[in-house]
């Protein structure tokens, strides 16, 4: 049984997994704590994670029911994210194996989101395609075994779901703007106007979503606050068209290149409705098989990080009384 | 009689120590590597297993102390999210103890009967600052002061007081005056030392859980600061 703790951005998780088996999947979010800057403040998330991390913990324990003497090892976000947020969940993680001597088991973030896919009641086998893109990070993964994967492409600048933010806080939409931008995305015409596609010579397999969120900042300048307030469905429709086009485009890409059986979608923005629907009429064109895991599989969660502790080499006590957190994901973690 | 396994990382340092009733069964304070920052990640775990060895092993140690600033962010977090951690798995309780208390409690071991004006680098020009009685009761603060405004309040002070941290020793031209010695650079007594964090944990009152361990930042996060100054806008 392995308990995980996850604290890389503004989500507060810990989960206990047995085998595939989720026990127990507890996430707090922070969304309110950072509604009012319009965005993540790492400090905010550091200090919410302090006050938060070890009454989660417990809250994963109760609700599995179990206690830490059923616990084998202790698994934790080592990397990448916000430096700070990841201390927390780090030194707390560290801390509590040293006092039990169990082993620590370091798991990289995105790694996670791949190994969701490994998790019951219908887990995924490799090999797969995984495009993962949320509000931390935008990638497109090949995954031939459970211990790891290879990115095949990344965004070069904003991750896709950061551009959703920051457009929906152009259109004068809440924090965070995603689920709300698309509900508006569903009243509007996405060809009213043009938006620039991004990558589309690129022969690669990389994404970049800034010239698209600077389009949009152009068109809501030129068409002023009234004139943003009126064509506000429209806006967000041609530019979750833009977004989901070039993930998708990505996608077939890579699809064509390789011979896969599966694709799978995580992170945040795998919960849009118009990414999900292109991606499944893609795999459905290209006959391949889709696997959406479920929405709280989907954003960041602790289950993911145990999931891929499962096939992630263990430290044992004392080896990692020392390690230290990473904010980017080079070099990789190795044991 | 069990034991108290005290640190704290609030300040460049990384202080750890046990003791079991009066007698100090390990102490250590590790500074930062030459030309690299502070070893509160790396270390800190490492020197609480050594201070655990000493004084017999867990099953000896009744009680974990951790400092809680003022400081910097990250070492503060750094010695709570560990204490926590440890508190939760061991079963103990957990007492948070005010830096600039334990800095205070080291150098009443030096100022004979006069005050104790302990004071920590703030960065970014500032001090963290309090103020004790010959007793050890706290006069003012904590607070974070401007070194100016800091040495107007030493002036006005009623009694002589002992000044000394990593702020004293910073801004010893600033704030020199008659009311205040502020010793040598070298001496010990600007350090936080990890057996005052056991101590005061000891006399406190011993009930609270993990949950009660609150940090003390004193400054709110820049994001805050812009907000209030309606610039958030302009900051991004
Ligand atoms: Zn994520």
């Amino acid at each position: 049984m392995i308990l995980a703790i996850e604290t890389s951005c503004d989500d507060t998780c810990a989960a206990v997994v047995d085998g595939p088996r989720i026990l127990s999947n507890v996430i707090s979010s922070q969304a309110a704590a950072h509604a009012g800057f319009g965005g993540i403040v790492p400090e905010v998330a550091s200090r919410q994670h302090l006050e938060l991390t070890v009454p989660v913990i417990e809250a994963a324990l109760a609700e599995a029911g179990v206690g830490l003497d059923d616990v084998e090892a202790i698994a934790v976000t080592a990397q990448p994210g916000l430096i700070g947020a990841l201390l927390v969940g780090l030194n707390t993680a560290k801390a509590l194996a040293a006092g039990r001597r169990l082993p620590l088991i370091p798991v990289d973030h995105l790694q996670g989101h791949v190994a969701a896919n490994f998790l019951g009641p219908e887990p995924l086998d490799p090999p797969f395609l995984c495009l993962v893109a949320s509000g931390g990070h935008t990638l497109l993964a090949a995954v031939r075994d459970r211990a790891g994967h290879e990115v095949l492409g990344q965004t070069l600048d904003d991750a896709a779901g950061e551009a959703f933010d920051k457009v929906a806080r152009l259109l004068g939409l809440g924090y965070p703007g995603g689920p709300e931008l698309e509900r508006l995305a569903r009243d509007g015409d996405p060809e009213a106007f043009e938006m620039p596609v991004a990558m589309a010579r690129d022969p690669g397999l990389d994404f970049s979503f800034s010239g698209l969120k600077t389009a949009l900042a152009y068109l809501c300048r030129d068409l002023g606050p009234a004139g943003v307030e009126a064509r506000r469905a429209d806006l967000a429709a041609g530019f979750q068209a833009a977004a989901v086009g070039q993930l998708t485009a990505k996608l077939k890409r890579a699809l064509k290149r390789g011979e896969w059986p599966a694709v799978a979608l995580g992170g945040g923005v795998a919960a849009n409705g118009a990414l999900r629907e292109a991606v499944a009429a893609l795999c459905e064109e290209a006959g391949v098989g889709l696997k959406l895991v479920p929405g709280l599989l989907c954003t960041d969660n602790a289950a993911m990080i145990a999931s891929a502790a499962r096939f992630a080499p263990r430290l044992p006590f004392p080896d990692y009384l020392a390690y230290d957190a990473r904010p980017t994901a080079r070099p990789p973690l190795a044991a | 009689m069990s034991v108290v396994v005290g640190f704290d990382t609030a300040t460049e340092d990384t202080a750890v120590a046990a003791l079991r009733g009066g007698e100090l069964v390990y102490e250590a304070r590790l500074e930062p590597a030459e030309k690299g920052g502070p070893l509160h990640a790396s270390a800190l775990l490492s020197e609480v297993e050594a201070a655990v060895a000493a004084a017999g092993g867990w099953g000896a140690v009744g009680r974990l102390a951790v400092g809680v600033g003022p400081g910097t962010f990250t070492g503060i977090r750094v010695g709570i999210a560990s204490a926590k951690g440890l508190g939760l798995s061991r079963g103990l309780p957990v007492s948070g103890v005010c830096t600039l208390d334990a800095l205070a409690a080291g150098i009443g071991e030096a100022a004979g009967g006069r005050d104790r004006l302990a004071l920590t680098d703030a960065r970014r020009g500032e001090v963290f600052a309090a103020l004790y009685s010959a007793a050890g009761e706290c006069l003012w603060g904590p607070l974070v002061s401007a070194p100016e405004e800091l040495a107007e309040r030493i002036a006005s002070l009623e009694r002589a007081a002992l000044c000394a941290g990593s702020g004293a020793v910073r801004f010893r031209q600033q704030l020199a005056s008659r009311n205040v010695e502020i010793p040598n650079d070298a001496d010990p007594v600007h350090r936080v030392a990890a057996r005052h964090v056991c101590a005061l944990a000891a006399s406190g009152p011993g009930e609270e859980g993990s949950g009660a361990v609150a940090p003390i930042y004193l400054r709110a996060p820049d994001a805050e600061r812009w907000r209030e100054r309606g610039s958030l806008e302009k900051a991004e």
